[in-house]
């Protein structure tokens, strides 16, 4: 799945500019568990962690190093924060020169632990807090090289103004009613990873004349999956699909009238991994990371700025549902990778750009 | 210009020493500038070109690249679209450009400060920033035209669509139309009265001179100009992808992003780029061929005189045209982002509950990047300008006086870069100079580079005009008095065209400054310059701090175009004699 590359970053995050909001988190009095502890013994000597990361935004990733800074005094996460595309070259040049800085590698693009993995650069570490997460990401890498600790979701939504609630689309196929002729917005797999891969699963699950029937209905086309986000809050179209939740629920919070809509027929997820690096110079603080980012604190972090929740006893961000509660779809790495590519070229040959 | 400076033949045989004293320094200049368009240009897009014929991985040489490139029938129509798009918004620029400039420079026509704020408004807004906001004025279901369309008529057909190839054209044409406004303003402002005057005394009234006298006399100008906004328009990227996907109009660059999609086809794209060189040859080549025939000499050693035309009852329709230029390529589209970039949610129109100040307060407190973009856009944009413009100047001036052989392929060396969009400009730099033993990736240097090649062209054909507007009589003069080329160009030569200069600089400053097709691949996490962030916030969605950056990237290169004018401002004042 070569997909999401800065774009990706910025639906994952989503949450530049939400501001006064976010004040302090209060310190939770979360006991930690005895092999916590014990990590957290052996890296007070590490007395730092760095990392790499392409997976949330500016505030979210600072936000989270923060917090892991309060949950272990005398540790220090560096955050080093950039595009998935940009972390893994910082990281291939490293290599390169041979020399280890980064501990903790996450990206959006899962072609790029495949690659690591293949090469054998990864260190093996099955977090033990996985195993409280929600079933969708508690699964990692068979292996144990990496471990989901993100989640993208992409949906429909509608604008309140224009659509009632009684009339929106309950399902991907509801789309297909001419009713919403000229009514619709969707982003392009060209640009956007996500689309490429909900696209895949549409033609997975009703074929490819799912996406001619689409086409009947002239949707608008976008570039990144945020686009019809931005097209809803204006009120050019009524119905965003594919959209992520992240972008949509900030945007909600800001006063636009919208709603999301989580299809019957399944939300898309694009999970994304996190692993620690083979010769990572601050392997016990590493480990240490892991267990923070798969625990609730982490979780409860990134909700406050619109990000999916990992676990099933943190809430989900405001206006969203728990992960557990609805259908998830989602193709395997292997059909990701495979079929995304060959999607743009369908998709083109339908739309036409 | 057929005929120019002498080249001082020696009638009899000289000594070696006499001869190496006897080098013109014009023959070094040309050797230091062979080198640096070298650099700058033919290698990155010689890589270009090797690698068009290259089979990706082995490097082994096949045609498959450009089989493949042009082997649908989608890749073909992408180019026609291109083609079709550039012949229209230059059109419709020259139609835009050519009175205004004629009123501002030669007219006594009401508030030409304000016709020459909205020009270079229009110029600064970016491209992209331009499109958003003409997508909220013309969006076929909310843009503001259409809605007041609606209340005022009642009907439901749309007014305007920027949703169209016309549309598309336009908006493009509306941000573009400065670059022949200053080309052709500044070769009326060398026009002097007395071909009018002539015109005149025999009869002609001051629509005929206009149109067969001053008009004809700036030709070089509009032509330069016109192919400047044609090929400016089929390397566009922004405003294509964001009014030309959902228009469903693919055109040439769009089509370019495509084949760098993972798997990136560079070698494909390169075969793909080719036809836009031929383009700019055949171009050139014309260009010459219209301008060769005719000679344009309006500043000659002889002191003219310029007196505005007295337009009478006139004055306010001319106006009216310039204010409504103005109003659709800056006031609307401005207007509509700064509301946004004070909102909460801009979804909400006007009101007061929804007006806040978080979006810029956010940008200039706690925006990891946005003031370091900052001072990178001033700092790169104002090398690349001074670097483009000393570049441009000397290899105008060797060309157009025919110094050196060859010096015509310096000429079109500077002028190449116009056609290569922005997006495989950045990959032959990244192909040429990104890796080792340079590894200039992410550093200051490869943007800069990437922006002095870029934008030579522009600085080129300003210098072209300028000298070409000045007749070497007046250098000769210099010269039968004893004094060196070197010695002639700086006393004579230059503080004749210094405000052409400084215009070009200009130029190539707010255009650095908002370039983003060739930034967008070579920035690093030090290097982001602003429109890049721009570009970035925008794809997050988050439409109210995309507004609020577009309104400080248009304060601070207003706040420059301020003082650079002013410094020219001076120059104004003064009269030529």
């Amino acid at each position: 799945m070569t997909i999401i590359t800065r774009r990706g970053l910025l639906q994952a995050g989503a949450a530049l500019g939400t501001v006064g909001a976010m004040g302090r988190f209060p310190a939770l009095a979360q006991e930690m568990t005895p092999h916590e502890k014990q990590l957290y013994e052996a890296a007070k000597k590490e007395g730092e962690v760095t990392w790499y990361s392409g997976q949330l935004s500016a505030e979210p990733g600072e936000a989270v190093g923060k917090a892991f800074g309060e949950r272990y005094p005398g540790l220090k996460a560096n955050v080093i924060r950039s595009t998935s595309q940009v972390a893994f070259q910082r990281l291939s040049q490293d290599m390169r020169a041979r020399t280890a800085q980064c501990d903790i590698f996450s990206s959006t693009d899962s072609g790029h632990y495949g690659f690591l993995k293949k090469e054998g650069l990864l260190m093996k570490y099955r977090p033990k807090n996985a195993d409280g997460m929600i079933e969708a990401a508690r699964k990692g890498d068979p292996d144990d090289m990496f471990q989901t600790c993100y989640f993208g979701l992409y949906l429909m939504g509608y604008n309140t103004q224009k659509v009632s609630a009684a009339d929106a689309p309950k399902s991907w196929t509801d789309l297909l009613d001419p009713k919403w002729k000229d009514q619709i917005a969707v982003g392009h797999p060209g640009y956007s990873g996500a689309i490429g891969i909900w696209a895949l699963l549409m033609k997975q699950m009703y074929g490819v004349d799912y996406l001619k029937k689409l086409e009947r209905n002239k949707p608008q086309i976008g570039r990144s999956s945020m686009d019809p986000v931005t097209l809803m809050n204006g009120g050019e179209r009524a119905i965003g699909v594919a959209i992520p939740s992240a972008t949509t629920l900030l945007s909600i919070s800001r006063g636009n009238p919208l709603k999301l809509i989580y299809p019957t027929d399944g939300t898309v997820a694009t999970p994304a991994p996190t692993a620690i690096i083979a010769n990572a110079p601050h392997p016990n603080a590493a480990k240490l990371f892991m267990e923070f980012a798969t625990g609730p604190e982490y979780s409860r972090v990134i909700t406050k700025l619109f990000n999916e929740s990992l676990r099933p006893e943190v809430p989900p961000p405001v206006g969203g549902r728990p992960l557990n509660d609805i259908k998830l779809i989602m193709p395997t790495m292997e059909e990701a990778e495979k079929g995304v590519p060959e999607m743009r070229e369908v998709w083109r040959d339908i739309f036409g750009v | 210009m057929t005929d120019s400076a002498a080249m001082g033949a020696p009638g009899r045989p000289l000594s070696i020493q006499a001869r190496l004293r006897n080098i013109e320094p014009a023959t070094l200049i040309w050797v230091a500038l062979a080198a640096v368009l070298l650099v700058l240009v033919a290698y990155p897009m010689g890589k270009l070109l090797v690698s068009s014929f290259e089979t990706r991985g082995t490097g082994a040489f096949t045609l498959d690249n450009y089989m493949t490139a042009y082997g649908r029938a989608r890749y073909l129509e992408a180019l026609g679209n291109s083609l079709m798009l550039g012949l229209a918004a230059a059109g419709i620029s020259v139609v835009l450009a050519v009175p205004m400039a004629w009123a501002v420079s030669r007219t006594d026509m009401p508030g030409k400060s304000i016709v020459w704020i909205t020009v270079l408004g229009a110029f600064i807004l970016p491209p992209f920033l331009g499109a958003i906001g003409w997508i909220l004025l013309a969006g076929p279901n909310a843009g503001f035209l259409n809605q007041f369309w609606r209340w005022a008529t009642g009907l439901q057909a749309p007014l305007v669509n920027v949703y169209s190839f016309s549309g598309l054209a336009l908006v493009i044409a509306l941000h573009s139309f400065p670059l022949i406004f200053i080309f052709v303003k500044s070769a009326l402002d060398l026009v002097s009265s007395e071909m009018e005057d002539a015109a005149n005394i025999l009869g002609a009234g001051t629509w005929t001179t206009t149109l067969k006298i001053t008009l004809p006399l700036v030709w070089p100008a509009i032509l330069g100009g016109t192919i400047v906004v044609f090929l400016e328009t089929i390397a566009l990227f922004g405003t294509p992808a964001i009014i030309g996907i959902p228009a469903r109009i693919n055109v040439v660059t769009t089509q370019l992003w495509q084949f760098f999609e993972y798997p990136v086809r560079v070698e494909v794209a390169s075969a793909y780029a080719m036809p836009l060189l031929l383009i700019t040859v055949v171009m050139i080549l014309a260009q010459r061929l219209l301008l060769n025939r005719k000679g344009f000499v309006s500043q000659s050693g002889k002191g003219g005189e310029r007196r505005p035309t007295r337009l009478g009852p006139w004055r306010w329709p001319v106006f009216g045209w310039c204010a409504c230029v103005g109003i659709f390529s800056v006031a609307m589209p401005m207007i509509v982002l700064i509301q946004a970039s004070f909102a909460k949610g801009w979804g909400r129109g006007f009101s007061w509950d929804n007006l806040t100040l978080r979006n810029y307060e956010y940008l200039l407190f706690r925006h990891e990047m946005a003031i370091q973009s900052i001072w990178n856009t001033l700092i790169f944009s104002s090398i690349a300008a001074t670097a483009a413009v000393i570049l441009a100047l000397l290899i105008a001036y060797i060309a157009a006086r025919r110094l050196v052989p060859f010096a015509g392929a310096l000429g079109f060396l500077a002028m190449a870069p116009f056609v290569i969009p922005g997006i495989v400009m950045a990959i032959g730099f990244y192909a040429a100079y990104a890796s080792p033993p340079l590894a200039l990736y992410g550093t200051a240097a490869i943007i800069v580079m990437a922006f002095v090649a870029r934008f030579l062209p522009i600085a080129y054909a300003n210098s072209t005009a300028a000298i070409r507007a000045v007749h070497p009589e007046m250098e000769e003069a210099a010269r039968i008095l004893g004094s060196g080329r070197m010695r002639t160009v700086a006393k004579i030569t230059a503080p004749l065209i210094r405000k052409s200069l400084l215009g070009g600089w200009l130029l190539v400053f707010i255009v650095s400054a908002r370039e983003l097709s060739s930034a967008v691949f070579l920035v690093g996490p030090k290097t982001l310059t602003m429109a890049v962030l721009i570009y970035d916030l925008s794809e997050a969605g988050n439409f109210e701090v995309v507004a609020a950056m577009g309104g400080l990237m248009l304060v601070i290169t207003l706040v420059l175009v301020g003082v650079g004018m002013k410094l020219a401002g001076r120059d104004f004042m003064l009269r030529r004699d």
